[in-house]
């Protein structure tokens, strides 16, 4: 892949034409996006704070075992990382047996560093880390200010690398550079797959007997890469493993909490799955180019149709298509007897969802199984790897469903909300506290200490959304005394207002809404 | 010294100035910078302090100018002015305050012209350089606060007598801010003062805005909260004394008294103070059995801010009995800081005083531990730091199960504790804070 050659990956924007605004109908963005692709991307006179690619990036960085996370920047960038840190202690503690804190350091650019340049503190901090560590890597986090004021951080990098034990890994995460986050797993699989995937310690054998051949190509038949994002915890790990285990596959998770070893072993697998189209794109493409790996992205395994669906792509790949029949067939059987407790409870009720494009898709399918009507769903961006749920969805929803694309902007989720009056919430980390203040129950879309993914994920998603649903004092006792932070006029207007292009709201919306408020 | 921070126990200077705008009432924080910032630090809340993020206008909700690329090349003025136009249609306050990021501080942004162009238009408006690379949140409070005292703060208002400010607890990055705010102004009601702590239930943006009407500032820090209080010294003309946080009966009894005396107030302090100090030890009478039974005292091994550092040692020391063996400051100080703090830190004898350390790298401390009890070839009869007990932020958890001593975090971050209303100031805090420490000594009880 040509990208490799660059010190920095592309931004999405360009490579993928993702965007980050749209308000309109289901219908419509059908139909301006040509089948949901290609949407010119807008901006907005009004925007609040969000995430940048720093903050994913980071958070999968500070599971990586034998790690130090050197975060090139200001103090606060790589803040985040204290609340990451509980991911990597309890992830850490169920799959090795010991908590660990994560290690991160910062090399605190101070206004001195702004005015000089910071390339000999991060030299220094690289060999310093190095030395009291003794880690197997160092990623380097760049942000945005050594972007700005021009440290060259690839040559400190290649000048550093001959001191040091460890392998540095540059991973660029300059937040001002990207509007869409997704770009993070980019800059983290450009920089693996650059410095990575190469076991020093390894001699090929220079005559490559029968043997080894033999040895290889079972290896191969038997191996498959499963691409893991840092939403998915153990729980969705195990779960999926499980079924790659039915076909008959050893399971090589990559990349959280994947050490040096399950990096060097990729090229030496049959197949990669991707779990979420969003994330894995640039990294499997270079796979198969370099290595000759085939790889499977389209389905998330989230619900029971998609994580039937996931499954048999496998297996048709595998040739086990029938093995995988009876996995199905005896999964679904055995799950949708456990949910008829639920389904009758969970009918009619009418759930907004707001995540990550895949996720909110996936999970307003699965949701609408299980008996939710859906209501409203908002995508942190949009790309074209979405659009295979978009036409699902298209089945589940009516077409004047309101379909909105921020990242984030819970001022538009705060009158969508008032408007549409919706029984649950579904939302991103973060993005839960709208729905909580306004007293509807709630529930996050995503944590790593919870399942969300394949069969036993649609169970337990279900289980826990009973439960918010049977009692949301909490919320709703809440919502009696406390305010969210918009003017009471806001509520009345058109929830788009503040989106100058790439707004597509049918002419009648507001008249429409306005009988509901 | 490193190169680098080990785990900074902070933010930057921009999210601790808009951590304090989060906490001030009705208030809306307006950032100029790039998209991630408010999410970092919205993060950094989630695992820091104590499951408190963000408040009426926090988290995600904060409004941002989300500054890219062609700002950066061409100036992010523009998009600023826009951004506050629309932020005043749209969210519900009365004092907006502008903060710079790093991007929009390298790049120049005048932030004060765009401020003064809508204060012409009568908005309560202030700008405040905040840009990350200044410093850490504990100055950002300083340096939004200062401005707040600068541009929003009446001048010219007649001084009312009794009445003081509290600075020098930082929201958010003490996960206790609630909870210590209101411990002091109930401890400093008590003479008959009338107590101006900004960020709590109690506290209205009116207080706010004349709030140089003090008769004096109250610093309870030696190092946060200084440069406000000089900026009301110089703009508004308000004295200020600093004080250690007042936990427990001694930091309490010194505050009553210094205050007492630089109001001079008519008050018979002594008998405030001692009314104080029976109730206190009635609290503590039922536990003089299994305090000695048990042998609950402790060495101590402190890792924590400034103002926990300060005020945890000297209240084992003179309250509790406890014997501190090491205090680790973990901020960023300059040398003259260093030793009026150090001083501060002093034991009467036999008693030696705490090995007083100046480090950012945390981890450290067991190398720091392990020069005070170096391990020999098997002696019994070396001194030891056992019964050890860790004070500090949750990251001292490992340190704390490496010598097998029990552990309580106070000092940011906060990740294993919830705190709401929680405190340790006053007399009062001080019997929290031995509810706190004796609960993880006895857990296993």
């Amino acid at each position: 892949m040509s990208y490799l050659q660059n010190r920095e990956p592309p931004k999405r924007e360009n490579r993928l034409g993702a965007c980050i605004v749209y308000g309109g109908t289901l219908c419509n963005l059908a139909d301006k996006g040509r089948r949901f692709s290609c949407l010119r991307d807008g901006s907005r006179s009004f925007t609040q704070g969000s995430i940048c690619l720093l903050l994913p990036g980071i958070s999968i960085l500070n599971t990586l075992p034998d790690n130090v996370n050197l975060v090139h920047g200001a103090v606060g960038c790589g803040a985040c990382s204290h609340s990451q840190n509980a991911n990597t202690r309890s992830g850490g503690n169920m799959r090795t047996g010991s908590v660990r804190d994560a290690i991160w350091l910062s090399t605190a650019l101070n206004e001195i560093d702004v005015i000089s340049g910071a390339e000999n503190k991060l030299y220094n901090a690289i060999l310093e880390a190095d030395r009291l560590y003794r880690p197997k890597t160092i990623t380097v986090v760049v942000s945005c200010v050594p972007s700005i004021i021009g440290d060259d951080v690839d040559g400190v990098v290649d000048r550093a690398q001959k001191e040091v034990a460890a392998r540095i890994i540059p991973v660029h995460c300059e937040g001002f550079k990207t509007k869409i986050w997704a770009t993070s797993y980019d800059a983290i699989y450009h920089g693996m797959a650059r410095s990575l995937f190469e076991d020093p310690e390894v001699n090929e054998p220079i005559i490559k007997d029968d043997l080894y051949e033999e040895r290889l190509s079972y290896q191969k038949k038997h191996t498959v890469n499963l691409f893991t994002v840092s939403s998915m915890g153990l729980a969705d790990e195990q779960e999926l493993t499980r079924y790659l285990n039915v076909l008959d596959q050893t399971v090589n998770v990559f990349p959280t909490f994947a050490d040096t070893a399950k990096a060097y072993t990729l090229k030496y697998a049959g197949l990669s799955v991707s779990t979420c189209p969003t994330h894995d794109d640039y990294l499997l493409e270079y796979l198969r180019e370099e290595y000759g790996v085939p790889y499977i992205i389209r389905h998330m395994p989230i619900g029971i149709e998609n994580t039937s669906e996931w499954i048999r792509d496998v297996a048709a790949h595998l040739n086990k298509s029938d093995v995988a029949e009876q996995l199905i067939a005896r999964e679904t059987a055995e799950l949708n007897a456990a949910l008829d407790q639920y389904r009758s409870f969970f009918k009619g009720k009418r759930v907004f969802i707001s995540a990550g494009e895949f996720r909110a898709l996936a999970t307003a399918n699965l949701l609408h199984d299980l008996g939710f009507e859906i209501a409203g769903i908002r995508s942190f961006h949009h790309d074209e790897f979405a659009n295979v749920e978009y036409e699902k969805l298209l089945k589940n929803a009516s077409e004047d469903l309101i379909v909105n694309i921020a990242n984030v902007q819970p001022f538009e989720e705060a009158n969508l909300l008032k408007a549409i009056k919706p029984d649950l919430f579904l939302g991103h980390w973060n993005d839960n506290s709208t729905a909580t203040k306004l007293g509807i129950p709630s529930h996050t879309i995503y944590n790593s200490g919870l399942a969300y993914i394949g069969y036993r994920g649609a169970f337990e998603l279900a289980r826990r959304l009973y439960r918010q649903l049977a009692n949301p004092a909490f919320n709703r006792n809440l919502s009696k005394y406390v305010q969210l932070p918009y003017k009471e006029d806001w509520y009345g207007k058109n929830p788009f207002s503040y989106i100058k292009s790439g707004l597509d709201v049918p002419e009648d919306y507001i008249s429409k809404e306005e009988t509901a408020l | 010294m490193s190169s680098y921070i080990e785990r900074p126990r902070y933010f930057c200077s921009l999210g601790g100035a808009l951590s304090t705008l989060e906490a001030l009432p009705e208030t809306i924080p307006i950032l100029h910078c790039a998209i991630g910032c408010a999410g970092s630090i919205a993060w950094a809340q989630n695992g820091g302090s104590a499951l408190q993020v963000g408040g009426y206008c926090g988290g995600l909700a904060v409004p941002s100018s989300n500054v890219e690329e062609n700002d950066v090349i061409f100036g992010g003025a523009s998009r600023l002015q826009e951004q506050v136009k629309t932020t005043l249609e749209l969210m519900d306050g009365r004092l907006y305050v502008i903060l710079t990021g790093c991007v929009t501080e390298i790049i120049g942004d005048d932030i004060h012209a765009v401020a003064s162009e809508f204060s012409d238009q009568g908005v309560d408006i202030v700008a405040a350089n905040t840009g990350g690379f200044k410093g850490n949140s504990y100055y950002g409070y300083d340096l939004v606060l200062s401005a707040i005292a600068q541009q929003y703060v009446k001048e010219g208002v007649p001084t009312k007598k009794g009445s003081v400010n509290i600075l020098g607890i930082v929201p958010y990055m003490d996960a206790f801010w609630r909870g210590n705010l209101t411990g002091v102004r109930r401890l400093l009601q008590k003479l008959g003062v009338e107590v101006n702590t900004f960020f709590t239930y109690e506290d209205t943006l009116d207080n706010v805005r004349n709030s140089s009407a003090a008769e004096l500032n109250i610093v309870l820090s030696d190092v946060y909260g200084l440069d406000t209080a000089k900026t009301y010294e110089e703009v508004h003309g308000v004295p200020y004394i600093t004080a250690t946080l007042p936990i427990g009966p001694t930091a309490s009894e010194e505050l009553l008294r210094d205050v007492a005396k630089t109001l001079r107030l008519d008050v018979d302090v002594e008998a405030v103070i001692r009314e104080e100090n029976l109730k206190y030890y009635k609290y503590l009478e039922p536990l003089a059995d299994v305090y000695n039974d048990a042998d609950l005292q402790k060495y101590a091994v402190i890792v924590a801010d400034v103002n926990y550092a300060v005020s945890i040692t000297r209240f084992l020391l003179d309250d509790l009995g406890w014997i501190p063996v090491i205090t680790q400051f973990t901020d960023v100080l300059v040398e003259e800081q260093k030793e009026q703090i150090t001083k501060k830190l002093t034991a009467a004898a036999p008693l030696q005083s705490p090995r007083v350390v100046f480090d950012t790298n945390a981890s450290e401390v067991i190398r720091y531990i392990n020069e005070l009890y170096p391990k020999r070839a098997p002696d019994k009869y070396a001194e030891t730091i056992a019964p050890a007990f860790v004070i500090g932020s949750s990251l001292e958890r490992s340190v704390a199960s490496k010598i097998g001593a029990p552990h309580l975090s106070v000092s940011f971050p906060v990740s294993n504790r919830a705190v709401l209303g929680r405190g340790y100031t006053g007399f009062d805090g001080g019997l929290v804070l031995i509810e706190d420490l004796l609960s993880s000594a006895v857990a296993a009880r």
